[in-house]
């Protein structure tokens, strides 16, 4: 089994100059949340030219939807236009490129919600803050995210006692 | 250089074993910040991630995901 490489994705993101937001499994760890991952989650702007960055992108990462890589189907222009989940497998690991999550949050709606967090070595990424990690996942309330919660709420209390010190 | 998954698990089950009884409790120590939660996180895991900078959270992550695959692959799981 390949390596996932999960800051490679992100970085390849950023240089393509794709608009997105981090959400899910990496970004509660960015934000401090011990959670395993094994995936990357993003919010992507749909609109004609973010698509247009990513359609090539996506070329090179070698993207094709997972749920039958068999049939090696690639994402197109209207998939990634349209509010759905977008379940990729790349070269470097999963990808979910997210049109909206929660109750329809898409990446405007989203982008009050987060922050550009400085990662080092030239990377700057936009990360969806705790809060409201918190609660899309209250709302889901699927068993895998009402299991996460309170290593959630308990992140969002100790990062707070964290940044008053 | 962060240690690899296992490394970090080994270390806090070697504290732990060594560690019977707390050295200090919220009677003794006016600065006693408790382990766990009243829901049973663990808080000291947070409180060290937290510690690191956003690149090192990433690449623990990172570690941890390709430990687990390792172990899932080694096992029949992959």
């Amino acid at each position: 089994m390949a390596e996932h490489k999960l800051l490679v994705t992100v970085r390849a993101l950023q240089q393509a100059g794709v608009e997105f937001i981090l959400v899910g499994g990496l970004a509660a760890v960015i934000n401090g949340a011990p959670v395993n991952t094994f995936d990357v989650d993003v919010v992507h702007a749909r609109n004609q030219d973010n698509v247009a960055r990513l359609l090539p992108l996506l070329e090179e990462l070698d993207a094709i939807f997972r749920i039958q890589p068999a049939r090696k189907l690639k994402p197109n222009a209207s998939h990634l236009s349209s509010p759905g989940h977008q379940n990729l497998i790349t070269r470097y690991g999963p990808l979910d490129l997210l049109g909206t999550i929660g109750d329809n949050l898409g990446y405007e709606d989203l982008l009050p919600h987060s922050t550009e967090v400085d990662v080092g070595e030239g990377l700057r990424i936009r990360v969806l803050n705790l809060e409201t990690l918190i609660k899309i996942k209250e709302e889901l309330g699927g068993e895998k995210d009402l299991a996460v919660l309170p290593t959630l709420r308990q992140t969002l209390k100790e990062s707070k006692k964290h940044l008053e010190k | 250089m962060l240690p690899d998954a296992f490394a970090y698990a080994s270390a806090i089950l070697r504290i732990a074993m060594a560690s019977p009884t707390p050295a200090s409790g919220p009677e003794t120590d006016p600065g006693y910040l408790p382990d766990y939660s009243e829901d049973g996180v663990d808080l000291s895991l947070i409180r060290w991630m937290l510690s690191l900078t956003p690149l090192e959270r990433l690449e623990f992550a990172e570690q941890q995901a390709n430990s687990i695959l390792k172990i899932w692959e080694l096992n029949g799981r992959a």
